[in-house]
């Protein structure tokens, strides 16, 4: 039982990081020392020229609903429970659970007209990341992997591409590189996992590991050398470098004041965004937080307020953040979805899939704030005017984020690509 | 630091060996003192469990018998050995046909290797290595493959399978308590049933899912009657309807018309006592008695939720009774109006004459599964092909279109006739491809981006699954990998199932409360840590593992589905795999005392070790120069213990260890 206790408070101790944050409390203050350390990473990031844009972006995945977020409407009976509320926009209405968006109305341009063919979550969530239907043979880039083939990494050692509660379906880097492949991260509060080695293992003895490992190797390599090895030789490079970085700091939220991470709000998604700005503060292109929940296919009403609630905290805290450390004119913000939600409501007090009108936001750079552009008609049903397919929305993305989208591309098969899919972007929209 | 090493001698027993090989431990073994500060809070609690060493029910001998596995008959070898012969000779007309040239056949220890994890899902253990490597018997692939048809390994390895075909879930939603159903599809596998009865004994179950678990496969959509007919006929027969749902396909033949037509025959499908034979349910599940309960609860309870769902999962059956089903209001084509009620009507071929009396979702079922309808035994002889060979003959296995079609469309119809003689016995089916000289060959490396068809001169060159990762590295860890199983039907029917006809709201609470320590998927979790837990990491077998896994799990981290699409599994390169694979717990648990490789270090002379750690890790002995290369990283190391855990984390991290060549 000595042992225990001794071990553990010599383990706690010895953290060097507790320790700090031991420091913090008692002697420093916490504002004080977090405010140092804050601005030391800051200064420690690699400088972001004017001009060359980040990404953060929010896929909702499931289907959000249109008519319970950013496109209500009142007084009909497709509206449900959610009731409406007034924006800063004069004249638009969102519903009552975003009210720190709608506070915020001047910032976003809101689009309630995109429209698509598909029903079906798989194929919808990959159009909506790669700007392509999904085909048999081939798996596209998504656009933060286009985005760094075009662009680059800004950092040597970070990656440039970071998704974040995001499961397996996501394309990745498709048929690009596999050194454009994002960086995974499951639970932001965690940040990257496995990134100290056990402490009896020096970095010298590190390094001979992994020459031992690659000499064993080369027999194998040489025998099936080909794309998937290939992949994970380039994972192998990948992971190294970062180990040594001092740049991983990014990727530790707790390095963030209190009260900065409450404003995000406690929940995944919430911290995501968090650690989304900081990864772009740090140097990181392109970061996806993914929300899932969505697929409200019985008692939405019950449903709503919660998910809706985290949404309406993390994205609002995330603009203000961004905007208040002069980086949301270098940071456009997506709020996506693969699909809408039927207006009408279902024998089991839910929402079905509905593909043919829904809404997306976008905000930042590039972006012009204070605009709704194109309507559905007054059920919530078909685009009234202005339908935005996919590859307008994506395009548009590509302008804002200053990607050549008239450029064609070629895939290995030889088929052409253009980064947003070929679509025309929405100039209303665009600053 | 001191109080670890003092505590692991003191638990050590006092031979000579092991005390030098216990340097290995106190070397390699030494806890990582700087925590980062996020764990802190949890440092105590993970203290002791790092203390602990692996649990005792995982270092123990394993149970002499793990489960009953149906029988392989011996007697049909030579059938499977003339079916096998067959198929090579279909596939050596089409290499001649495109001019290409069969791979290498694979030597013993190739075989062996791919074997153990096509069938088994992990690498062979050293001893069964040495076993196989060291016989001379004719016939010792056949006994191999025989040995392992019929083992608890082949029971768990295609459960992972079938897991990710069906989106297997414990709480797909809140009352739905699927334990018994993850069971059955298990039970399934182990006794061998014939996939057309399993198929059909889904598509038809009524009942409760721990009174009938087949029920799961109906309810797994519940709610959702149009995606159950998409996802039913994209699984059962290869075929994605799923955009008719809502409009014409644009490319294939389907109609949404066609698409309501065929929803028409499982339109009446209830899973509650709601509908037209309400009050005939109502009375069987004992609607009153439960909300009775559910009242009280309201009144006693400050937060009656969990409970509520306790007791509606009492109440969710699937029963059916023919419902008419109509149009969508919105339906925009002309052969029909909006609202029109739709009679249901197969894709193709007709119902089965035994089954034209019977209600829609029989007749539903029969024409699924019927010997005439060949696009079901094509389906299934495509995926199992596919799961043996690496590709599939038509990809997507469930993108059989007029626009996709088969590479070698002569051998997929041979196989679909082979898998109605042998009256869908998938064990037998998968027993003749692999005992094919073509899957005796070297594994090809095959990208699909390529643009150009697999001609099959051996299997695909693939990356282990997340599961077969997991279970190999359990494999030089765990003497025991099955200390914990998934819950039997019988064992869940015990825990959850309330007497409705007399409530009572006490009986009905204490039982909750016990069902949700041992079953809610969090608090099982926890549980078993108790038991099988390491740093964190439950030690079994990745079929016995809760589901869905966090996010942050290795086996979700190498790709493991998060059950909600239909093969969801993915087998990309990542970066926090390769952190996990140098840093992560799983990594550091073989290298403690107890684990199967340490043991079997220590069992063996210094100058036996590195082929015990090749023959381990990699199921070969080392070639000449990678036992030089060993034994000089063994000499130069602080110790020759802490050499050998170089030399195990290295193989651990090459490439061949993951591939499967």
């Amino acid at each position: 039982m000595i042992g225990t206790m001794g071990i553990s408070s010599v383990d706690r101790l010895l953290s060097r990081r507790a320790l700090c944050g031991h420091l913090a409390r008692t002697a420093l203050g916490v504002t004080v020392l977090d405010t140092l350390v804050g601005s030391a990473v800051g200064r420690a990031a690699p400088a972001v020229p004017v001009g060359d844009v980040s990404v953060i972006f929010l896929m909702m995945r499931g289907a959000m609903s249109h008519l319970d977020t950013f496109d209500p409407k009142p007084g009909r009976e497709e509206q449900g429970e959610t009731k409406a509320i007034q924006t800063k926009t004069p004249g638009v209405l969102f519903g009552e659970h975003v009210p720190k968006l709608a506070g915020m109305s001047d910032r976003l341009a809101v689009i309630r007209a995109m429209t698509t063919e598909t029903g079906a979550h798989e194929q919808g969530t990959y159009l909506m990341r790669t700007s392509y239907s999904q085909l048999n043979s081939i798996v596209h880039p998504s656009m933060g992997s286009w985005t760094l083939h075009v662009q680059g990494k800004r950092s040597r050692d970070l990656p440039g591409y970071v998704l974040v509660g995001n499961g397996n379906e996501h394309p990745g880097a498709g048929f690009l590189d596999a050194s454009l492949t994002p960086v995974p991260v499951a639970d932001p509060k965690l940040g990257l996992e496995n990134t100290t080695h056990p402490a009896y293992l020096s970095e010298k003895q590190f390094r001979r590991r992994l020459v031992l490992a690659d000499r064993i190797d080369r027999d194998f390599k040489q025998l099936y050398g080909g794309p998937h090895i290939a992949a994970y030789d380039q994972m192998y490079k990948d992971a190294t470098r970062l180990l040594g970085s001092v740049d991983l700091e990014s990727f530790d939220i707790s390095k963030e004041p209190e009260a900065i991470r409450s404003r995000y709000g406690d929940t995944t998604f919430g911290q995501g965004c968090l650690l989304a700005r900081r990864l772009v503060e740090a140097g990181v292109r392109c970061v996806e937080v993914e929300l899932g929940k969505w697929d409200m296919h019985q008692d939405i009403f019950e449903a709503l307020p919660d998910n809706v609630g985290t949404l309406d905290t993390g994205m609002a805290a995330l603009l203000d953040d961004l905007a208040e450390r002069g980086l949301l004119k270098n940071t456009l913000v997506v709020l996506a979805t693969e699909f809408g939600r039927t207006p009408e409501i279902n024998k089991n007090a839910g929402r079905d899939h509905h593909p043919a009108v829904f809404s997306c936001v976008l905000a930042g750079a590039g972006i012009k704030g204070g605009v709704v552009h194109g309507a559905s008609d007054e059920r919530g049903f078909h685009p009234d005017r202005d339908g935005v397919t996919v590859a307008d929305f994506n395009t548009t993305i590509a302008v804002a984020a200053g990607l050549p989208h008239q450029k064609e591309f070629s895939a290995p098969n030889g088929r052409p690509f253009k980064i947003g899919g070929g679509g025309s972007p929405i100039a209303n929209v665009l600053a | 630091m001191f109080a670890m090493n003092r505590n692991l001698l003191r638990r050590a027993p006092s031979s000579t060996t092991v005390a030098v090989a216990l340097g290995v431990a106190a070397t390699v073994l030494a806890p990582c003192l700087a925590a980062p500060p996020k764990a802190a809070k949890k440092a105590q609690s993970q203290q002791q469990r790092q203390r602990a060493g692996l649990p005792a029910a995982v270092t123990a001998d394993p149970p002499s018998t793990i489960m009953e596995v149906a029988a392989v008959d011996r007697s049909g070898r030579s059938a499977v050995h003339q079916a096998a012969a067959k198929i090579d000779s279909l596939l050596a007309s089409s290499w001649k046909e495109h001019g290409v040239e069969a791979s290498v056949p694979l030597k013993d220890e190739q075989f062996l290797r791919r074997i153990y994890l096509d069938l088994g899902g992990r690498i062979p253990t050293y001893e069964e290595a040495t076993r196989f490597l060291a016989s001379k018997a004719e016939t010792k692939r056949a006994d191999l493959i025989d040995n392992l048809l019929e083992s608890p390994d082949y029971v768990s390895h295609f459960y992972n399978y079938w897991a990710d075909i069906l989106r297997l879930l414990e709480r797909p939603q809140k009352t739905l308590f699927f334990e018994p159903y993850l069971w059955y599809v298990k039970d399934s596998i182990r006794t061998n049933k014939p996939f057309d009865g399993w198929a059909h004994e889904m598509l038809t179950a009524d009942g409760r899912v721990w009174d009938n678990p087949a029920v799961g496969f109906q309810l797994r959509d519940a709610g959702m009657p149009l995606p159950y007919v998409d996802n039913t006929v994209r699984v059962l027969l290869g075929t994605q309807i799923g955009c008719a749902q809502c409009h014409d396909h644009p490319f294939d033949d389907w109609t949404q018309h066609q698409f309501y037509e065929l929803a028409a025959f499982t339109s009446g499908t209830q899973m509650r006592g709601r509908g037209k034979n309400k009050n005939m349910m109502s009375r069987q599940m004992g609607q009153a008695g439960a909300r009775e309960l559910i009242q009280e609860a309201k009144q006693k309870l400050d937060r009656p939720t969990a409970f509520v769902q306790f007791v509606a999962a009492n109440t969710t059956a699937v029963s059916f009774a023919e419902a008419p089903l109509k149009l969508p209001h919105d339906y925009q084509y002309e052969d029909a109006e909006p609202l029109a009620v739709v009679s249901p009507k197969v894709l193709w071929g007709e119902i089965p004459s035994g089954a034209r009396d019977a209600d829609g979702r029989e007749q539903f079922a029969s024409w699924v599964i019927s010997r005439d309808n060949r696009q079901f035994a094509r389906t299934i002889a495509n995926r199992m092909w596919k799961k043996v060979m690496g590709v599939g003959l038509v990809e997507p296995v469930d993108d059989f279109q007029p626009g996709n079609p088969p590479s070698n469309p002569e051998l997929l119809e041979h196989l679909t006739d082979e898998m109605l003689r042998l009256d869908f016995d998938l064990r037998e089916f998968v027993r003749i491809l692999v005992s094919t000289g073509t899957y005796q060959r070297r594994a090809v490396v095959y990208d699909p981006a390529s643009g150009t068809p697999f001609r099959f001169t051996g299997p695909a060159l693939r990356r282990m699954t997340a599961e077969q990762i997991w279970d190999s590295i359990l494999t030089l860890v765990a003497h025991n990998a099955w200390a914990v199983q998934r819950p039997t039907a019988a064992e869940v029917a015990a825990a959850v199932n309330l007497d409705l006809a007399n409530p009572s709201f006490d009986a009905a609470y204490g039982m909750f409360e016990r069902f949700a320590k041992e079953y809610t998927p969090p608090r099982r979790m926890r549980e078993l840590q108790q038991t099988v837990g390491y740093r964190g990491q439950l030690l079994v077998r990745a079929s016995e593992m809760p589901a869905p896994l966090p996010l942050g799990h290795f086996l979700r981290q190498f790709g493991q589905s998060d059950r909600e699409t239909i093969e969801g599994a993915r087998t990309v390169a990542t970066v926090p795999q390769i952190l996990t694979m140098f840093n992560g717990q799983i990594t550091h648990s073989m290298l403690e005392k107890g684990s199967v490789i340490y043991d079997t270090v220590v069992a063996h002379t210094p100058q036996e070790a590195i082929d015990v750690i090749f023959l381990s890790v990699l199921s070969h002995k080392p070639s000449g120069e990678d036992r030089k290369l060993a034994r000089d990283e063994i000499m130069t190391a602080d110790t020759p213990a802490a050499g050998y855990g170089n030399l195990i984390w290295a193989l651990l991290n090459t490439r061949e260890f993951i591939f499967i060549q």
